[in-house]
């Protein structure tokens, strides 16, 4: 029997210490990442609360549309992200929320804080409906299928003119700005820049509340169902997993927050029609910001949403033609070169850990 | 023919029913036929897995030996025929239900979580288990079982060499605590010192009084450990007998076992 090694598993054991292959080891401070957040979030909010006070209407607005970016991404990455079903549907659920929240408000029917609110129920309850026959199609199946959804919500809103006032579009009241407070009482100048930025607050709410939301799927058990569902739907099922139920209430509450920044969104452009909010560049815009920040992650959206909002709103001011050019470039480069986005990168280089808390 | 005959009586043909070992089953098919679509694939399937039984299914591609496991699991519904997991029918159940009710499945190809972590794998494998107390013990479980796990826990399962995964993807299925485990295919695609291992395993496991049904194209290897076997061939039941019986018989060793 010379020559002849038994393999054992202990001899297996062996050669794996000895080849040294690197097994990865989480930090220290990756224990304590939840509280680092909420101190960042903290901060963060607290500055950016203050922020109108020290930009002019051109910045702020530029803020809002970070804030709105980030609310879209980071919900699409609930569902899309973690389980790995891209969707399409964003936009429809965009339009269909800014519809509800307008009419709501056109017809007097509710004041805007509750038309907000509705409008993001409305559309979770329509994601709920639709998702479960669409969410049993897999792959590009369920991305053309959302597509073509949301193009159908486009048209019923247009062909309803009875109700949505179809083509000419729903006019919002103007919001009457008072004068600014800058002396005085500190909470006297807070509630006036407040009144006189009410969506700019609305959508600061919205996206934090869609980053808590991201934050505690992304690191519960529900997170991990979801990313087993994108690592093998299969396996999923064979470990007890409801997937269908799981993927149900991913997209319902992943399609709560497009319906609500819809609404927002409606209130702060004054005019909404059906080209304008169901354009499918709302879909793509929170693909490519969570693509390019890192799908399937917490910060990744997030960071992705400020960079690319920040960077495109630059181009755009240079020339408005090469924009379009950029981001389409942009996209495809980070496709080929940094598939898993910009977090994906820092993890490769070790600089941070391969943790749900990222 | 004068050796078939002498194997006859160990080894049946399917038209006589084999009643193997002695009690009740643990997991029975009774006729179980089931279709992708309009095609067709198991016809008036029967077997049965009784306590601390290994069992083998063989046979060609295309028998149907995957389909088996997926018609037990639930991913597959029966269109005729009745699946029973101790003395109770689970005919139609949804998958879930089935795991919780002590069914273990490892699906072909080594299926592991890729992005997540080797603990986060096994943790997945206990998703059914209400008490989260007892997924601490059944990890440490798993990890003397299987020790390279224990030294990659946190290591990301998709980075893991390809036998590697196979030892993740035995040990989640215990995590479950399963009272029989469905294996697909645990050797297919490993280098030979993995095969070996995976084998080594599966006689841990069945030294250990696990219950096992095994589908393997290593048809000759997977009798070797198992109590018995079925062939199967287009769906439908062709030969059964013990483990050894069926490695003896001419006719299997010449249809299946390639000599």
């Amino acid at each position: 029997m010379s020559g002849v090694t038994e393999e054992t598993p202990a001899a297996e054991l062996e050669r794996a210490r000895e080849s040294g292959r690197p097994v990865a080891r989480l930090p220290r401070w990756e224990r304590h990442l939840g509280w680092l957040y909420l101190v960042l979030l903290l901060g963060a909010v607290a500055w950016l609360a203050w922020f109108p006070r020290l930009a002019n209407a051109y910045n702020v607005t530029l803020a809002l549309t970070v804030l709105l970016v980030i609310a879209l991404a980071t919900s699409w990455n609930i569902l899309s992200g973690f389980s790995g079903y891209t969707s399409f549907g964003h936009a429809g659920f965009f339009g269909i929320g800014s519809y509800v929240g307008a009419l709501l408000i056109f017809y007097e029917r509710t004041s805007w804080i509750p038309a907000v609110i509705l409008a993001g129920f409305a559309t979770a309850l329509i994601a709920l409906v639709i998702g479960y026959p669409t969410l049993r199609l897999r792959g590009p199946y369920f991305a053309i299928t959302m597509l073509g959804l949301s193009e159908l919500a486009r048209i019923v809103v247009t062909a309803w003119d009875s109700l949505t006032l179809g083509g000419q579009g729903v006019y919002l009241p103007i919001l009457r700005l008072e004068p600014p407070v800058t002396s005085g009482p500190l909470i006297d100048q807070l509630r006036n820049v407040v009144h006189n930025n009410q969506n700019y607050y609305a959508m600061l709410l919205l996206a934090v509340v869609a980053i808590v939301v991201s934050y505690a799927v992304g690191t519960s058990r529900f997170g991990l169902e979801l990313l087993a569902i994108r690592d093998d739907e299969l396996a999923a099922r064979a470990m007890g997993i409801r997937t269908t139920r799981i993927k149900i209430t991913a997209f319902a509450l992943s399609s709560f927050f497009p319906g609500a920044a819809g609404a927002i969104y409606a209130r702060h452009v004054g005019l909404i029609d059906p080209p304008s909010v169901f354009l499918v560049i709302w879909s793509i815009r929170a693909i490519a910001t969570s693509i390019l920040g890192g799908q399937g992650t917490i910060l990744g959206p997030i960071i992705g949403a400020i960079v690319l909002t920040l960077v495109t709103e630059k181009v755009w001011e240079t020339d408005p033609n090469l924009y379009q050019v950029f981001l389409g470039g942009l996209i495809v480069l980070v496709v080929l070169f940094i598939p898993g986005g910009i977090l994906a990168l820092l993890q490769d280089r070790g600089w941070l850990p391969r943790t749900r808390r990222i | 023919m004068a050796a078939d005959g002498a194997q006859a009586q160990s080894v049946q043909t399917q038209s006589a029913a084999a009643p193997p070992a002695n009690g009740a089953p643990l997991l029975e098919l009774r006729d179980v036929d089931a279709s992708y679509g309009k095609v067709q694939i198991l016809h008036a399937a029967s077997l049965a897995i009784h306590p601390g039984e290994v069992v083998s299914i063989i046979g060609p591609n295309g028998a149907g030996k995957s389909t088996v496991l997926k018609a037990v699991m639930g991913i597959l519904r029966p269109t005729t025929g009745q699946i029973l997991f101790d003395g109770q029918s689970i005919t139609g159940l949804r998958p879930d239900q089935i795991v919780r009710r002590g069914i273990g499945y490892v699906p072909q190809g080594r299926i592991v979580f890729r992005d997540m972590t080797v603990a986060e794998n096994l943790e997945m494998g206990a998703f059914t288990i209400a008490d989260k107390g007892r997924v601490r013990p059944l990890m440490d479980r798993v990890f003397t079982v299987f020790p390279r796990l224990g030294e990659r826990r946190t290591q990301r399962a998709g980075t893991m060499s390809g036998g590697e995964q196979q030892m993740l993807a035995m040990g989640r299925v215990l995590m479950s605590e399963p009272r029989v485990v469905l294996m697909d295919e645990p050797s297919l695609g490993l280098a030979p010192r993995f095969i070996e291992l995976v084998f080594e395993k599966i006689g841990e496991l069945k030294e250990a009084g696990m219950t096992l049904l095994l589908v393997e194209q290593n048809a000759a290897k997977s009798l070797s450990i198992s109590d018995r076997g079925y062939v199967l061939e287009l769906g439908r039941n062709r030969f059964t007998g013990s483990g050894p019986d069926l490695l003896a018989d001419d006719r299997v060793r010449r249809l299946y076992l390639g000599g």
